[in-house]
């Protein structure tokens, strides 16, 4: 069971659902603490003024806002208040559009919703949602904090995943290959039989944190006061031409099919 | 291997990194992208711009703040080299892991990204969806680079591998966008809570009138287009205009020489001209857009992270790297030139002024 870390309701048009939010991410992190070399007593930090090294208390602490290259404003507690949205339960769905009009690049991190007492509302919304394959572009307070979302599905139980802003979401456009970095035809096509020789379906339980692994079991082998040896690094494969190499790629790619 | 000075100033903020480049452009992580036996060197970079809302550390008066380490023991001020990673077990016991412990857990993963299977884009969740960077060719490779960047678009798929960066493993997807070529760092299944580990209830069918009044509510607010002005940054735009509004009134105007970001993690995001990098190594009539169409918060609105970020940010992005501890090998494939150069000097490395990153990277490798 997880807890709920916020209440309130969507509004569609002039339909009500109340909802309430979980985070829909486990942080699997190692995580550790910094501690001094010499004597492995824990490390503290202080923020200081860096003229005087003298440490300063968090309410004698202000945050500057850089307007120019050279030039900053500094913000008063009363400031940041007054920039505070007004309080709300309300999320806001502003429309619906197909899916893919958002890039992976929106997509910041995914809550569930979760009924908030009344599950018929709740279950008939995601019903009509998933008939629809389209997301729904929602706003909405939280913690004195604005917030953009995407409100998608997930297993028949909605999902919101907060989106970057437009101002952070990068395009591309007009990149030209130079003609002596285009390759020839035959490499595009000796390419495509290489994707397709180890291509698949998305399946994510088949990717796990290795490296995650190595270091709980490295953690764990310091506990019971083993030795370690470091890894070797593999040696680099001499470099090829990209025509033999994807060559040679496709051979290996066919024996590892036949074994 | 020479420890990188704590705080080396090493762009003047004009960006005469070297001749002939204009912008001080560092990357994340640089490493080669093996597909097959096809090996592609790349720098990978942030794919997003912050949002403004990162804002300085200063006390009352507008004095530069900055971090310290301190032992809590001793009392006394420490420097990045005498931290080292600690482990705290449920029960309280503390185990030290050393930075050549740390480095030595997946050493080929800190430079390479093995594709390991195509798949076709559509059929990853957006939930897996955690951070877009992107990915410029480096040395050589751009043949290399623009034969896989057309044979995705061609096939319509995208790649997944995996790869460490600053002490953590990601799993990523590479995919093809308008010929270039991006990564989008993904969650890993096991990061993913299910709707029966939160404890939702089960699902029911619901009445079908129900499903049609709620079909309908949907239909009525459905579009064809995203509407940019529903996704802009309203808090962005009242904290520039509350800014902008004291600085004409002139309530608080201080310089920003030697501020540092006041969020720890903002820190060392620096920005990056990506039309400089795409123009260097790849076309030269690239376009970069931010979806808003406004001018890139890094070129117009804050010109002072491109130059007075660099220079303030840098000892505070030497200490969080400390608390990172990236690998040191790791470290060297994000160095600059210029830091690159001053570590070839000091190792007394034959050549090294003829030499680009790559190679400086590797003849350090060789000589330490």
């Amino acid at each position: 069971m997880t807890r709920a870390i916020w209440k309130g309701h969507l509004l569609i048009g002039e339909h009500e659902v109340p909802v309430k939010l979980y985070s829909a991410v486990e942080d699997r992190k190692v995580h550790f603490r910094l501690l001094h070399e010499k004597d492995s007593a824990p490390v503290e930090q202080h923020i200081v003024r860096k003229d005087t090294g003298k440490e300063v208390a968090k309410e004698d602490r202000r945050k500057a806002y850089p307007l120019t290259r050279d030039t900053a404003v500094i913000l008063q507690p009363e400031d940041l208040e007054s920039l505070e949205p007004p309080a709300s339960r309300e999320i806001h769905l502003c429309r619906f559009v197909a899916s893919t009009l958002l890039s992976d690049q929106w997509y910041d991190r995914p809550y569930y919703l979760g009924p908030d007492g009344d599950e018929d509302d709740y279950f008939a919304f995601a019903e009509a949602l998933s008939n629809k394959k389209l997301v729904g572009i929602a706003r909405w307070v939280m913690r004195k904090k604005r917030y953009l979302g995407a409100l998608h599905l997930n297993d028949g139980y909605l999902m919101m995943s907060t989106l970057r802003r437009a101002e952070q979401v990068l395009s591309f456009s007009n990149i030209e290959v130079a003609k002596a970095n285009a390759p020839q035809e035959s490499e595009l096509k000796l390419a495509e039989q290489l994707v397709s020789s180890i291509s698949g379906d998305f399946e994510p339980e088949l990717w796990q944190d290795e490296h995650r692994k190595r270091v709980q079991e490295l953690i764990d082998a310091k506990l019971r006061g083993a030795k370690i040896t470091p890894l070797k690094r593999k040696p680099k494969p001499r470099e090829a031409s990209l025509a033999d190499a994807l060559k040679a790629s496709l051979a290996q790619a066919r024996e590892k099919k036949v074994a | 291997m020479p420890k990188r000075s704590n705080g080396a100033s090493r762009h003047d903020g004009n960006g005469s990194e070297s001749a002939g480049s204009p912008a001080p452009v560092r990357s994340f992580w640089s490493g080669t992208i093996t597909f097959g036996l096809v090996s592609i060197p790349v720098d990978l970079f942030s794919g997003t711009r912050p949002r403004q809302t990162s804002m300085k550390m200063v006390d009352k008066e507008g004095h530069a703040l900055g971090r310290e380490y301190h032992c809590s023991k001793e009392g006394r001020k420490l420097k990045q080299d005498d931290l080292v990673r600690g482990y705290e077990t449920e029960s309280g016991e503390v185990v030290v892991i050393t930075d050549e412990e740390f480095e030595s857990v997946a050493p080929e993963m800190s430079r390479d990204i093995e594709l390991r299977r195509f798949v076709p884009f559509a059929q990853i969740p957006p939930f897996y969806y955690q951070r877009p960077y992107f990915l410029a060719p480096a040395g050589r490779s751009a043949k290399a680079y623009n034969l896989l960047a057309m044979t995705m678009e061609r096939t319509g798929q995208v790649a997944i591998g995996a790869f460490v960066m600053r002490g953590q493993e990601y799993l990523v997807a590479i995919l093809a966008d308008n010929g270039v070529l991006r990564a989008e760092t993904l969650r890993y299944a096991d990061e993913i809570r299910t709707p029966d580990v939160i404890g939702l209830p089960k699902k029911k069918k619901a009445a079908a009138k129900k499903v049609q009044q709620f079909a309908k509510a949907i239909e009525a607010l459905k579009s064809r287009s995203l509407d940019v002005s529903e996704l802009e940054d309203r808090q962005a735009e009242a904290l520039q205009q509350l800014a902008e509004d004291k600085q004409t009134r002139g309530e608080g105007v201080i310089k920003t020489r030697g501020l540092e970001e006041e969020d720890a993690d903002a820190q060392g995001a620096e920005i990056v001209d990506l039309m400089e990098v795409l123009r260097k190594s790849l076309a030269k009539n690239a376009v970069v857009t931010t979806a808003s169409n406004t001018p890139s918060p890094g070129q117009a609105a804050r010109p002072a992270r491109s130059a007075g970020h660099e220079r303030g940010g840098k000892r505070a992005s030497a200490v969080r790297r400390a608390k990172s501890k990236a690998s040191a090998e790791e470290d060297l494939a994000q160095s600059s030139k210029n830091e690159l150069m001053k570590m070839a000097s000091e190792l007394d490395i034959a050549g090294r002024s003829k030499m680009d990153k790559r190679e400086l990277v590797s003849a350090i490798r060789r000589a330490s």
